[in-house]
C-alpha cells in the first residue's frame, strides 16, 4: 500500500460539477460526467468514525438492490428491484415518512428473461419527472411531486429476450435507454426518447448495417469501415449478436456526445460468430439529439470470455504526456483500465487493474489486445483453464466507480476471480437463453476474492487497495471531505480515507451490498450518506443459501464462496448514515 | 403474483413414456436444444432457475406436474414451452429429469477448510 501522491497529480478540471455542491443527487452518476463525487465536506476522516445510522427502511423486496436512490430537493426517491415500485420519502419530517408510492404493472414473465436477477439500477430526475425503466421493457415518467404517471413507453420486447433494468440517462431533452439480453441473443440498441412525451425519436443499433447503426463513415471522427457492423460477423449472426446496453451513460455537453459501453456478443460459443463482432464490448460516442455514431472503440474484439464493456465512462480532464486532454476513464470487465481521448476515441492509457491472463497487454498503437491464445475459448477447444478475470469481470459494470478531483484518483470495487470456460453449440429460440458455456469460478492469486482500490488513470497504476474476502460488488461515492464509501458482499458498509485507504468506519447493514452509495445534504443542512443493502444480481445465482425462500446449495456454481451465507441473506434495506 | 403460469384445469396426467435410459438420453438432448440448461444449468443443477435434481419441487415433482410446468410455464420466469415443443418432446424432458439421481443430503451451508464446523 502506498500513500496517494495526490499533490503531484496533474491539474484536473472536473466536468459538469459546480464548485458549490447543491446537496442533491439527481442522476445515477451524480453529474453528467458520472464522477459520483459529492462536494459536501462535513464528513471527514477525523469524524467518520462517529458515523451512525439515522434511518432505515425495508423495501419489502428480496431481489438484488443495485443502483442508488435520488435526492431531489427534500425528497428521496427509491426504485426497488422487480416489481419496480417507486417510493418518495419526505426528508423534512421525522422518520422520513412516505409521501407516495407508484406501483406500476410489470409483466412477471420478464423475470425469466432477466439473466441475472430481477434488478433495477435506478432512476433519473429531469424537468420535474422521475424517469426509470421497468424490467418488462417499458420506460415510465412519473411526476416528481404528485407521483402521477405522465407517460409510459414500450422500448423493448421480452419475447425477444430483452429486459430493461438499466437506469435511463437524460441529456438535454433526450431520455437515453438500452436493453439487457446479451445472454438471450438480442440485437442490441440504444434509443432516444422525448423527455416531454416519451415518444421514441431514434433507435441506433450497435451492430449491423451503417444505416441501422446510424453511422456515417468518413463524417466526423467515425473511422469504421463501411458496414463494419456486418463485415465483422459471419452471415447474419449480427442479428442475434447481443451487444446490450445495460450499464451507465455519461454526457459531455460541450462536445454534445453521450458515451456508453456495449455488452458481450452472443452466444458465448465464439465459433458461432467468427469475426471481431463490432461494436460489441465497445465504447460508443453518439449525438443525443439524433443518435448519430461519432466514434467507437472496441475493448475486446471477438470476445471469448463474456467481457461486457457496460461499465461507466467517467469524463475528466487529465494531463497526459504533458498535455491537457479531455478523456474518459473506464474499468472494463476484461481487467484493463482504459483512458481514452473522448473527442476522438484515441487510446491513451491501458493497464491491468486486476489479475489478467487472457492478454499480455494492449497494443497502444493499434488499440488491440495482445492475446494469450491458449486462453481463447470455443466449442472445439474443450474446457479452457485458468482464465482471469472471470466473467464477473475484473470489476463488475454493476459497481460504478467514483472520481475525486481533490485526490485525482478513481475509486472502484474489483473482483479477484478466475474461471474455466467450456463452450458448447447453442440454438437461438427467442425469449430463451442463448449462452452455450459453463464457467465455474475460483479465487485468484492471494485467495482474497475482492479488493477496493484507488487508481491513477493518468499513469495507469494502483495507488492503494483494501483487500476483501469476497468479491467487491458495490458502487462507490467519494466526497470533498476526502472520505470514500463502499460496501461488501458479506454486508459491511465501509468508509476509508480517500488519500491513504486507511479504513475509518464500518457498519453491518443486514445484507450484502451491491448498490451504489450517494451523499446528500438534508433539509436540516447536514451531510448524509445513503446506500442500499440487499444481495442479489449475479449473486442471486452464486450465493448459495442466502435465498431463504428457495434454498440453493453450495455445489457448483456457488461453491467458490461456500460460507457467504453465514454472513448475509437476501432482503432490501435503504440506509441513511450521518454524524 | 397471479399472472403467468396459471394452473390448467383437469386431473393428474400420465406419462406415456417409460423413464428409461433411451428416453432420458433423448430428453437430455432436448433439454440442451431448447436452452433449458441456459436457466437451469448444465446437468439441471440450477443457475438462474432452480436445480431440477435436488429433490425439491415448488410446483410438484410428479410426471404430470413437471409436464404442466413445462407446457404452461410457471410464475417468476418459467416460459410456457407448450407453443414451441411437442407433447412428445416435453415427455422426453420429463423422462430425463426423473432419471436423474436425487442426492440423499443436499447441503445448504459449508465451511471453508481450516474452519471447524460447529
Amino acid at each position: 500500500m502506498r500513500v496517494a501522491p495526490f499533490a503531484t497529480v496533474a491539474l484536473i478540471v472536473l466536468q459538469g460539477t459546480s464548485p458549490q455542491d447543491d446537496g442533491q443527487w439527481t442522476m445515477p452518476g451524480k453529474n453528467y460526467a458520472a464522477t459520483r463525487y459529492s462536494g459536501l465536506t462535513q464528513i471527514t476522516p477525523g469524524n467518520a468514525p462517529r458515523l451512525r445510522p439515522v434511518w432505515s427502511f425495508s423495501t419489502g423486496v428480496l431481489g438484488g438492490h443495485e443502483g442508488q436512490p435520488l435526492v431531489v430537493g427534500s425528497t428521496m426517491y427509491v426504485v426497488t428491484p422487480f416489481p419496480d415500485v417507486l417510493y418518495a420519502f419526505d426528508l423534512t419530517r421525522e422518520g422520513y415518512p412516505l409521501k407516495w408510492k407508484y406501483r406500476p404493472e410489470v409483466n412477471p414473465a420478464s423475470l425469466g428473461i432477466a439473466c441475472c436477477d430481477a434488478i433495477n439500477r435506478g432512476a433519473v430526475y429531469a424537468d420535474g419527472k422521475i424517469v426509470y425503466n421497468l424490467l418488462d421493457g417499458h420506460t415510465v415518467a412519473v411526476d416528481a411531486v404528485s407521483g402521477r404517471e405522465l407517460w409510459k413507453t414500450q422500448i423493448a420486447d421480452i419475447n425477444q429476450g430483452e429486459t430493461t433494468p438499466m437506469a435511463p440517462f437524460v441529456a438535454g431533452k433526450r431520455v437515453i435507454v438500452g436493453p439487457s439480453g446479451g445472454e438471450f441473443g438480442i440485437y442490441g440498441w440504444v434509443k432516444g426518447l422525448d423527455l416531454a412525451t416519451g415518444k421514441i425519436l431514434w433507435t441506433a443499433h450497435n451492430m449491423g448495417p451503417d444505416s441501422l447503426m446510424l453511422a456515417r463513415p468518413g463524417r466526423g471522427n467515425y473511422a469504421g469501415d463501411p458496414n463494419i457492423g456486418v463485415s465483422t460477423w459471419e452471415g447474419d449472426s449480427w442479428r442475434r449478436g447481443g451487444g446490450p446496453v445495460w450499464g451507465w451513460i455519461s454526457y459531455d455537453p460541450e462536445l454534445d456526445l453521450i458515451y456508453f459501453g456495449t455488452g458481450n456478443p452472443g452466444p458465448y460459443n465464439t465459433e458461432q460468430r467468427p469475426g471481431e463482432n463490432k461494436w460489441t464490448n465497445s465504447v460508443l460516442a453518439r449525438r443525443p439529439g439524433d443518435g448519430t455514431l461519432v466514434w467507437a472503440y472496441q475493448f475486446t474484439p471477438h470476445d471469448s470470455w463474456d467481457y461486457d464493456s457496460n461499465a461507466e465512462m467517467i469524463l475528466v480532464d487529465l494531463v497526459i504526456g504533458g498535455r491537457m486532454r479531455k478523456v474518459l476513464v473506464h474499468f472494463d470487465k476484461n481487467g484493463f483500465a482504459y483512458t481514452l481521448d473522448r473527442v476522438t476515441g484515441e487510446l491513451l492509457v491501458a493497464e491491468a487493474f486486476a489479475n489478467v491472463t487472457w492478454a499480455k497487454g494492449i497494443n497502444k498503437r493499434t488499440g488491440v489486445p495482445i492475446l494469450d491464445t491458449t486462453k481463447t475459448t470455443g466449442a472445439s477447444r474443450g474446457n479452457v483453464q485458468g482464465i482471469c478475470p472471470s466473467l464477473e469481470g475484473g470489476k463488475s459494470p454493476a459497481s460504478p466507480s467514483a472520481y475525486s478531483p481533490r485526490t485525482g484518483l478513481f475509486y472502484t470495487a474489483t473482483n479477484n476471480l478466475c474461471m474455466n470456460f467450456e463452450a458448447a453449440p447453442v440454438t437461438r429460440i427467442p425469449g430463451t437463453p442463448y449462452i452455450g458455456a459453463t464457467t465455474p469460478y475460483v479465487a485468484g492469486p492471494g485467495g482474497h476474492m475482492g479488493e477496493f482500490i484507488a487508481w491513477d488513470a493518468a499513469r495507469g497504476r494502483k495507488v492503494w487497495g483494501i483487500k476483501e474476502k469476497f468479491p467487491v460488488w458495490s458502487g462507490s461515492v467519494v466526497t470533498a471531505g476526502d472520505v470514500v464509501f463502499f460496501g461488501t458482499l458479506d454486508g459491511w458498509f465501509k468508509a476509508a480515507d480517500a488519500k491513504t485507504g486507511r479504513q475509518l468506519w464500518k457498519f453491518k447493514v443486514g445484507s450484502g451490498v451491491i448498490g451504489a452509495p450517494i451523499s446528500f445534504r438534508g433539509p436540516d443542512g447536514k451531510q448524509y450518506i445513503a446506500v442500499y443493502a440487499g444481495i442479489g444480481g449475479d449473486w442471486f445465482l452464486l450465493s448459495g443459501d442466502v435465498r431463504s425462500d428457495d434454498p440453493a446449495d453450495v455445489r457448483p456454481p456457488a461453491d467458490f464462496a461456500p460460507d457467504l451465507a453465514r454472513h448475509t441473506s437476501q432482503g432490501g434495506i435503504v440506509w441513511i448514515f450521518g454524524l | 403474483m397471479a399472472a403467468g403460469g396459471n394452473q390448467p384445469p383437469g386431473g393428474e396426467i400420465k406419462n406415456p413414456l417409460s423413464i428409461d435410459s433411451t428416453n432420458a438420453a433423448d430428453g437430455s438432448k432436448v433439454f440442451s436444444a431448447m436452452n433449458c440448461d441456459g436457466c437451469h444449468g448444465g446437468g439441471a443443477l440450477g443457475w438462474v432457475g432452480p436445480s431440477l435434481v435436488d429433490g425439491r419441487w415448488r410446483y410438484g415433482g410428479t410426471d404430470g406436474a413437471l409436464f404442466q410446468s413445462i407446457f404452461y410455464g410457471r410464475p417468476r420466469g418459467m416460459p410456457a414451452y407448450g407453443g414451441i415443443m411437442s407433447p412428445g418432446a416435453i415427455w422426453k424432458v420429463v423422462a430425463y429429469i426423473r432419471a436423474q439421481p436425487v442426492p440423499a443430503d443436499v447441503p445448504t451451508e459449508r465451511w471453508p477448510s481450516g474452519e471447524r464446523r460447529p
